[in-house]
């Protein structure tokens, strides 16, 4: 399978390259159009804010195995000069791939393992859309359809039978998991955040995500808190009041710079009675710390702050590298699954003719004698003769299709043997490609 | 019949050994195919379980209550039940193997010593005598399990707040969903220790001459009735909840249970039936 890919990701190009390379949804419309049309049989293109990628199926008939060479760098100026950026991009930034490096890279993306974050969720998502992108713009066939489905199988493979997607590997969404830790759901659960640091207003941004009830935003500047109640949703509640708020919130973010505490223990905990000893989750974001750590020996108070999280977040990324033996086996049974699949595909053709063939034979003796027989006895010979010519043909179907350790060559000789043995019209490799595209 | 209730007996455990594997696999790993067959084993084996007791009723005419090893078997029975109605319930299935294995031990200790017992004292045939030590069983039962996830909740409770972030942190159910399921298991077994207290109440003085409303394990299993009824009120209407909330299930049931032990060694009396 003649799969190209050439792109450039995380690894490859830094950020100030990748952005450029970037593709909106019309320009992955535009270049699959050309690509149809200028180099491949089938294309399709991936870009996300870590990779921009290009997959195509060279087309055999109108660049032959010999002109591949040239017919690569046509694809690689075209790819290049796409954004009008060639004289930045250098030619580390790029990678090519073929054949079966070109599958396992897919696979590898599909899996999550080649993302900038081991274990990516996100980027399963990514793949479907681009390829819907594909298939509304005609530039999926076949080929195209097994490898992408493929590798989105894999991806859900690799969600549920291994644990490489688990555990939160950025603070703000560790704090978000511990908190779902101790709330079943937060939909009826009110949070606070004190300040507007980056890290706090993520963390807010996941608990909106996971649908918190309800949430109050305070800053020392009032307007800060109303640009991100605006931007996430919330309430804003004045700085000089939020200590009114403990009683009643189930999440406190604390994120603000402050020489003192500005939650004592003894605040919390009076605030604990009034809320009937219900659980309080607080994350301390600030440097100074912001909340008494003192807060922490209360019953049903669980404080955290940056260094306990940041520990999470080393486990699950050391847990996730420990799945990856995991995930290559999967890979590699996906692997040999569109091996198979594609030998099967190569082989069909020839089995089709070969029935074909038997077939026509069975017809032609049976109309030459059937006058002979009653009205009852022509379904008999009809039923007869078939099950012999199934009979006949099915050893030599099985091994057809079961030759997965032959080389090229050797199943190319042996459809040829068969060809010519049974008289089937046309080369085996024409026909194949008629089959596959 | 025997023999159906001979085949029962010898695959109850091994059922239960299996749902135990099977949850066990799926807690420790993340594998679609022990998730399918524990789901497919469960209800089959609860089933199979009140078969099995409904049959040994039937064929000896008692309700198997009769022996110890009768009297496990029930357990085990108690058990799956309230595990099954609290994963029913809940809908969250990490705790099945702490709280399977239990249905297992009592079985298989169950399976092997027990007897067919077609003698038996008259009164051991009364079915009264059956729902009354069956309800009571299976209320203990409740209460038992009530102690064991209050168990996981303090276990869970300590890792979060020690930042201890282990096996059990990742795949125990949240805080929450533990006090729940120690709620539910406590509110079974409060009604079916209820139902145990009133049919006791009803029927024992008229099978029994020297019935006393003194009787040291009556009045000790009122009492710890009335302490889970008094607990269940406190967490509903006085915000008795979280870690105090567990360590009172805990407590609660270490006091039945070795209050029950001691009124069963030092104060026998009519309310011995064997």
């Amino acid at each position: 399978m003649d799969l190209f890919i050439i792109g450039i990701n995380h690894r490859t190009a830094p950020l100030e390259v990748r952005e450029k390379m970037w593709l909106s949804i019309d320009e992955k419309r535009h270049m699959l159009r050309h690509c149809i049309k200028h180099f491949f049989s089938e294309c399709f293109v991936v870009s996300t804010c870590n990779r921009t990628e290009l997959y195509g199926i060279v087309d055999e008939k109108q660049f032959p195995q010999q002109s591949h060479s040239s017919h690569y760098q046509e694809i690689q100026d075209f790819f290049v000069a796409y954004k009008n950026f060639e004289s930045q991009l250098r030619p580390e930034n790029l990678y090519k791939l073929t054949s079966v490096n070109a599958i396992k890279h897919l696979f590898r993306v599909a899996a999550g393992v080649d993302s900038m974050v081991v274990g990516d969720v996100q980027i399963l998502g990514q793949i479907k859309d681009d390829f819907q992108l594909a298939i509304d713009e005609h530039t999926a066939g076949t080929m195209m359809h097994k490898l992408l489905q493929s590798a989105l199988h894999l991806g859900k493979r690799v969600r549920t039978e291994t644990t490489i997607m688990e555990g939160a590997v950025s603070v703000s969404y560790a704090a978000v998991e511990l908190a779902n830790k101790i709330f079943a759901d937060f939909d009826h659960r009110k949070a606070l955040l004190i300040g507007a640091g980056e890290t706090g207003e993520l963390t807010a941004k996941h608990l909106a995500g996971r649908g918190i009830g309800e949430l109050f935003i305070t800053n020392r500047t009032r307007q800060k808190a109303e640009e991100l109640a605006s931007t996430i949703g919330g309430s804003v509640v004045e700085f000089e009041n939020f200590h009114s708020m403990i009683a009643t919130v189930d999440i406190i973010i604390s994120s603000v710079t402050a020489t003192e505490y500005i939650l004592t223990a003894a605040q919390i905990k009076n605030s604990l009675k009034q809320r009937r000893h219900s659980p309080l989750f607080i994350f301390d974001i600030g440097v100074p710390r912001n909340i008494d750590p003192g807060a922490n020996d209360i019953d049903n108070v669980f404080l955290n702050d940056m260094d306990s999280l940041s520990n999470i977040v080393a486990q699950n990324i050391h847990k996730r590298q420990l799945e990856l033996p995991k995930v290559n086996e999967l890979i590699l049974e996906e692997l040999k699954n569109i091996h198979q699949w594609y030998r099967s595909l190569q082989v069909g053709p020839t089995i089709v003719d070969l029935r074909n063939h038997f077939e026509n034979v069975r017809r032609e003796v049976v109309s030459e004698h059937i006058n002979r027989f009653s009205e009852k006895e022509k379904e008999l010979v009809e039923l007869v003769t078939k099950r012999i010519v199934n009979k006949l043909l099915h050893h030599p179907t099985v091994t057809l299709r079961n030759g997965h350790d032959e080389t090229e060559s050797q199943k190319k000789s042996r459809l040829d043997l068969v060809r010519s043995l049974f008289g089937l019209s046309g080369r085996v490799h024409n026909e194949e490609k008629s089959e596959t595209h | 019949m025997n023999t159906i209730i001979d085949i029962f007996n010898i695959l109850l455990p091994i059922l239960y050994a299996m749902l135990v594997w099977f949850y066990a696999k799926d807690f420790l790993g993340n594998q679609p195919l022990h998730k399918n067959i524990r789901a497919l084993l469960l209800f089959p084996t609860v089933a199979i379980h009140l078969i099995y007791l409904t049959l040994r009723t039937a064929a000896f005419d008692h309700v198997p209550i009769t022996t110890m090893f009768e009297i496990m078997s029930i357990i085990s029975f108690g058990v799956a039940v309230v595990y099954v109605s609290i994963e029913y319930a809940i809908n969250v299935k990490g705790t099945g193997v702490f709280i399977l294995f239990l249905s297992f031990l009592f079985q298989i200790i169950s399976s092997l010593f027990i007897e067919d017992l077609i003698e038996v004292k008259q009164v051991l045939r009364s079915r009264l005598l059956g729902t009354h030590v069956t309800s009571a069983l299976i209320g203990y039962v409740g209460l038992a399990i009530a102690a064991m996830y209050g168990f996981l909740y303090i276990m869970l409770y300590h890792n979060i707040k020690a930042k201890r972030f282990s096996t059990y942190y990742l795949k125990l159910p949240n805080l929450e969903i533990l006090e729940r399921m120690t709620t539910i298991s406590i509110t079974i077994g409060f009604i079916f220790l209820g139902i145990a207290i009133a049919v006791g109440i009803v029927w024992l003085p008229s099978a029994f001459e020297q019935f006393s409303y003194f009787d040291p394990k009556l009045v000790i299993t009122v009492c710890i009735w009335i302490l889970f009824g008094v607990s269940i009120m406190a967490k509903r209407y006085y915000g008795l909840r979280g870690r105090r909330f567990m360590v009172l299930a805990i407590a609660g049931f270490m006091i039945a249970f070795f209050s029950l032990t001691i009124g069963n060694l030092y104060f026998t009396d009519f309310h011995n039936f064997y």
